[in-house]
């Protein structure tokens, strides 16, 4: 990737040529919908007076009506709000998840690709390693294990929502590798630049040049798999939920829902089928969107579909 | 995107429209039996494990057992010694130097019924009885439950067929050989030969087809680790004869996939006692009580939630109460469980003999509770908490086995409950290991702690209610008194109970117990939990018996119903 | 050649040392033991008989202690013994292994199978309906949970349609070839969704990347038949890249392979290391994971093997090509 082409990207505004790609633009609807209707929830619900946490014991598993829109679930809470409520866990560990798994690929990779050398090898072997591994086993030990033997403090431990944080560690922990070898790749490419050359010459810090010169030319890869990751990790949460080292009830999540759902599946398919629906609405957005993103950012990628 | 939800759609109606399915009508030579769990033995006395016992039920019976009315009864001996039948003789017990001690020991003994074979042809012996008795008081066997053969100070064998037990004490349950289990000297001596590597070396586990190791009805012939048992008739038996030729014992841990085999014909029956849950099965019901009929069983499986009682807060009678009151315990079973699940009001089955039924009761009594807790304090309301005048906040944590779906649900309604009458509690759940293992046997959870004790009929609440039964540091964490209840009015109604002989006395003293339990409150009891058996509506003679004892015990009485009626 | 490969297998085996101790140090973190859970819920247990047992099964002792005796007796083909199915480590790990292995071999045959004409289909020309129908059901295919996934498979064909049966690995008392053959439907067309819609995605963005090469521009221009042009030198160059793919995805399709052992009660790998993970059975979790660790480390050594054999122009020297 040359200067001259990264400046022709981001003169040639990425956005418009996103607006172009219909299903990256339909699924950026769908998530700013989702993300706006699970944020929104507690006021909503505030406002027409249903919460998800409300137990209706003569009303389980009932069928869709005006007080709920959805029907309710096997202990008659309101199924809609529970699915918002258990949307904004979910969609909050996705993110929050691959945001850290991002800065710790981002600094790997910077690391890497500005050092080279041993910290260069040793970094992407390890990077090879994480990839290359049976990771579903891996990450069962990972959450079995009890913090506490490792000096985390019981009081967080023991807090309700310390599984979510559990989760959040576990994929930062494993998915930071695709991030990391992007940006080193594109260190490598730009390291030895003119306009890098100029500014070490200069004698700005190795900081400096990172995070002013080298970073912002990886931005976009970064971007990508950041967005791509988000998906992931609610797929992988519905999956660790299913072995039961998922995020714990009473919160909900859709990852939960759909588990705790599945053994009723005859009994009250709706209950299954919310939480999978979104799901996979919520991932194959995401993909979507990534992939979008990716055609937009990549000035190649116009060529690539040929438009 | 919308294509997917169409096909999705698509299946789920398909699903839904065609959940009717014929059967072919064949001789049926095999039943296949659907269960979750699969034995990590069949050795009868390494590791207690439900699905070993009800796979053993049908190969590999003992002495004596519990029957369908929870009474003791003999399934390899002629008849249980009584004082009036001179099978069972006090004496006194005397102590090394041969001086009187002023206890009475019991020698009973027993005959061991005639035609009593190993599947292989060689008769059970009390050579047999010596064995497994040297087997499991050993150390080092790998026994779980060591009781049973500890307290037997000696077996006298009379001749091959006769033995009588020594015991250096005498107690209600003197005349039941408890959970000895009987193994064949014949074969598993060589495997003894290193007691320590007994669990491992046995044939139980490395040649589980050997005939001669069962005496049922039936013999396992063939063991698909973590798969399937496949058990055959035994041509050795000689009590009344099975009907089906096979049995197989399929382990299907999922309960959705278990019930998508039932529905696909795979599996011919799942068994009640590790299958389907309550509500699953109640919607199951539901949709296929034309083909296959529901038993449910209510049994020995005691729900409650176990109060840490060195909480301060709990330390309370008043709150302890108030809690109770504070739930509708009714309306969560008719609701959940279509009322299948009674409530509990103590510890003590209401099927069981020694059940009393003037027990304090606490129903569902909302402004009772808020009573209580304004006496105990609790006055002050603050964003639907309550608080005391000094600012304390009344916030518990209800911790229980995660991924127990049913057991998450209940806590969450129960959650809700208490929240109506100002209590906080937060919910905090764990693996069932670390739960087991540190949790409750350390009594590290700090408020309640909602699990189940599985007994047997007019089983002592010794390792749970007694005081020196309370897991500490000292004791290395032994006894299972997990909420700290110390009692010496409950001590000493325990050791009444346990050398009162008499039966009618003894439920007396089992009233009082009982009382005494619902009156201090040191557990909250919930209910009796339900095993529910689904059966094709050709299965007949089925019969669940709600204790340990499952009903593989009389699988010889089992039928096929449409041979008969058609 | 032979020096890349020693050198391979050496590294690879320094990861499987690593990766036992960070396991066994894992595994030891755990809360809870095995005893405890074995006796949990049966009131009639007292401690002695809890201490007695957690010394016959060495959980008494500390975990650097346990696990020298561990290396020392593997060192020594001593593997141990798994304390869940009470059996020689190796002896229930073996003939799952070999499940897991036919399970996931004929998964990835079926994905490759598929995937590779798909992607040739989709990149011939890029952005037409055919590929966009293809890119839909890849997405579709990554963005599904495995475990609902499965079970609406089975709720579709083997209770509802009735074509395959539901679970198991055989018909007890059968057990032919038939038999074996119609019970590995299901869990292998669950397995390959995932693999299958991945290969299939890069297969595409490869063949889209090659296919706009210059050669290729000087092959048409030649006028060289399309199909050749598709097949001979755009597929066979796009290899490389999908084979990378493939090698690192092979330790995904283990994850996979748990989740459909679980569902179709199939006796696998991923479903023994989950359960002797949960059940605290150290020496199963332990060789499970490690077992797992050398075939997906193995994959990636043939991966490499394998470019040379599809491209002779790249000689082995440690470094995959990027």
């Amino acid at each position: 990737m040359s200067m001259a082409t990264i400046h022709a990207v981001q003169r040639r505004s990425p956005f418009a040529r996103l607006r172009r790609n219909g299903s990256a633009t339909a699924s950026l609807v769908l998530l700013a919908g989702l993300l706006l209707a699970c944020f929104s929830a507690p006021l909503t619900g505030a406002a027409v007076g249903i919460d998800a946490t409300s137990i209706d014991l003569f009303n389980i598993a009932a069928a869709p009506s005006a007080d709920h829109p959805l029907g309710t679930d096997e202990i008659g809470r309101d199924l809609l709000m529970r699915l918002l409520e258990g949307g904004r866990v979910s969609l909050t560990v996705g993110l929050a998840a691959a945001l850290s798994a991002t800065v710790i690929g981002t600094l790997i990779g910077l690391l890497a690709g500005y050092r080279g050398g041993i910290a260069d090898a040793v970094l992407m072997r390890l990077a090879d390693g994480v990839i290359s591994l049976p990771l579903l086993p891996l990450l069962i030990v990972l959450a079995a294990i009890d913090p506490v033997k490792i000096g985390l403090p019981s009081e967080l431990v023991h807090s309700e929502s310390f599984s979510l944080y559990r989760i959040v560690i576990i994929i930062a922990l494993v998915g930071w590798t695709t991030t990391a070898r992007l940006v080193r790749g594109t260190v490598l490419s730009l390291r030895e630049r003119d306009f890098i050359e100029a500014a070490r010459a200069q004698g700005l810090p190795p900081s400096r040049i990172l995070l002013r010169h080298l970073l912002p030319n990886a931005a976009s890869p970064i971007l990508v798999a950041m967005t791509l990751t988000i998906g992931n990790v609610i797929l992988f949460e519905s999956v660790l939920s299913f072995l039961g080292l998922g995020i714990q009830p009473p919160i909900p999540s859709w990852g939960n829902m759909l588990t705790g759902a599945q053994d009723l599946i005859s009994v009250a398919p709706m209950l299954a089928v919310w939480p999978g629906l979104l799901i996979f609405a919520a991932v194959i957005a995401f993909n979507f969107l990534g992939d979008g993103l990716q055609d937009a950012l990549d000035p190649r990628a116009l060529s690539q579909h040929g438009r | 995107m919308r294509r997917s939800a169409r096909v999705l759609t698509f299946w789920l109606l398909l699903f839904l429209s065609a959940l009717s399915l014929a059967r072919p009508a064949d001789a049926r030579e095999q039943l296949v039996i659907g269960i979750t769990q699969f034995p990590t033995t069949l050795n009868p006395m390494i590791d207690s494990m439900l699905v070993k016992t009800y796979v053993l039920g049908m190969a590999q019976r003992q002495m004596t057992i519990f029957g369908h009315d929870w009474e003791p009864i003999c399934l390899w001996c002629t008849e249980l010694p009584t004082f009036e039948n001179t099978r069972a003789k006090r004496f006194p017990v005397l102590n090394p130097a041969g001086k009187e001690t002023g206890r009475e020991g019991v020698r009973t003994t027993y005959t061991i019924k005639p035609g009593a074979i190993w599947g292989d042809g060689t008769p059970i012996t009390t050579d047999d009885v010596r064995f497994s008795w040297e087997v499991g008081r050993h150390p080092e066997t790998g026994v779980a439950d060591a009781n049973s053969y500890q307290e037997i100070l000696d077996i006298e064998v009379e001749d091959d067929r006769t033995f009588t037990i020594v015991r250096d004490k005498i107690d209600y349950r003197y005349n039941t050989l408890g959970d000895f289990q009987l193994l064949p000297v014949h074969l598993e001596r060589d495997a003894f030969a290193n007691p320590r590597e007994y669990k491992n070396r046995t044939l139980y586990k490395t040649a589980p087809g050997t005939p001669g190791l069962y005496n049922g009805p039936y013999r396992v012939t063939e063991v698909n680790e973590g798969a399937y048992i496949v058990l055959t008739r035994n041509e050795h038996w000689q009590g009344r004869e099975p009907v089906f030729e096979r049995i197989v014992v399929k382990t299907i841990e999922k309960t959705a996939a278990l019930e998508a085999n039932l529905l696909s014909g795979s599996i011919d029956y799942i068994a009640g006692e590790a299958g389907l849950t309550l509500d699953q099965a109640l919607g199951f019901e539901k949709r296929h009580g034309d083909t296959f009929d529901v038993i449910y069983k209510p049994g020995l499986i005691y729900e409650h939630i176990e109060f840490n009682l060195d909480n301060p807060v709990l330390a309370d009678i008043k709150m302890r109460r108030a809690l109770l009151h504070a739930i509708d315990r009714k309306a969560i079973s008719d609701k959940l469980f279509a009322g299948n699940q009674p409530v509990a009001h103590g510890a003590v089955n209401p099927l069981d003999w020694a059940y009393h039924d003037k027990l304090p009761l606490y129903p569902y009594d909302p402004s009772r509770a808020k009573a209580l807790l304004e006496e105990a304090g609790w006055t002050e309301i603050k964003n639907g908490v309550r608080h005391k005048p000094d600012g304390t906040k009344l916030s518990l944590e209800i911790m229980t086995t995660a991924g127990n779906r049913i057991r998450e649900l209940v806590e969450q309604v129960l959650q809700n409950y208490w929240k109506k009458v100002g209590v906080e509690v937060t919910i905090r759940n764990e693996p069932a290991r670390v739960f087991f293992g540190e949790t409750v046997q350390k009594r590290k959870f700090p408020a309640m702690a909602m699990f189940a004790w599985l007994s047997a009929p007019e089983s002592l609440p010794k390792t749970t209610l007694y005081s020196t039964a309370i897991p500490t540091e000292a004791n290395n964490w032994s006894g299972q008194n997990v909420t700290g209840y110390s009692s010496p009015e409950m001590d000493g109604l325990i050791d009444a109970i346990e050398i009162e002989l008499d039966r009618e006395k003894r439920r007396a003293l089992w009233a009082e117990q009982q009382t005494l339990y619902s009156t201090d409150l040191p557990v909250l009891p919930l209910y009796f939990r339900s095993d529910a058996y689904i059966l094709p509506k050709w299965l007949k003679g089925l019969r669940p018996t709600g204790h340990k004892y499952s009903s593989t015990y009389w699988v010889e009485q089992w039928r096929d119903g449409s041979s008969a009626s058609q | 050649m032979t020096g890349f490969l020693v050198r391979r297998i050496f590294q690879a085996l320094i990861v499987l040392w690593v990766m036992s101790f960070v396991t066994y140090g894992l595994l030891a973190l755990m809360p809870g033991d095995p005893i405890d859970l074995m006796l949990a819920g049966d009131p009639n247990v007292t401690s002695a008989d809890v201490a007695r047992l957690r010394a016959l099964h060495g959980l008494d002792r500390p975990f650097l202690e346990r696990y020298g005796d561990w290396l020392a007796g593997a060192l020594n083909g001593d593997l141990g013994y798994s304390r869940l199915f009470g059996a020689p480590v190796l002896d229930v790990l073996a003939p799952r292994l070999l499940n897991s292995l036919l399970l996931m071999g004929l998964a990835f045959l079926v994905a490759v199978s598929i995937a590779l004409p798909a992607s040739v289909a989709a990149a011939r020309r890029p952005g037409s309906l055919t590929d966009r129908l293809i890119n839909l059901l890849c997405f579709a295919g990554i963005s599904v949970p495995a475990f609902w996934l499965a079970l609406l498979i089975i709720l579709l064909f083997a209770v509802t349609l009735g074509l395959f049966p539901a679970s198991g690995m055989a018909t007890i008392g059968d057990g032919g070839f038939d038999d074996r053959a119609a019970h590995l439907v299901l869990p292998v067309i669950t397995l390959a969704v995932a693999s299958l819609a991945q290969y299939t995605r890069h297969g595409r963005a490869a063949m889209i990347e090659v296919l706009r090469e210059d050669y290729i521009r000087t092959a048409r221009a030649k006028g060289v038949t399309e199909r050749a042009i598709l097949w001979r030198h755009g597929f066979r160059n796009a290899l490389i890249p999908v084979i990378t793919i493939m090698a690192l995805d092979f330790g995904a399709l283990f994850s996979g392979a748990l989740i459909v052992e679980t569902m179709f009660a199939y006796l696998g790998m991923g479903k023994t290391i989950y359960d002797a993970v949960m059940g605290n059975d150290y020496n199963l979790a332990l060789v499970g994971l490690l077992l797992a660790t050398a075939i997906t480390l193995a994959a990636n050594i043939a991966a490499d093997i394998a470019y040379t054999l599809i491209d002779p122009r790249i000689r082995l020297t440690g470094r995959r090509p990027a």
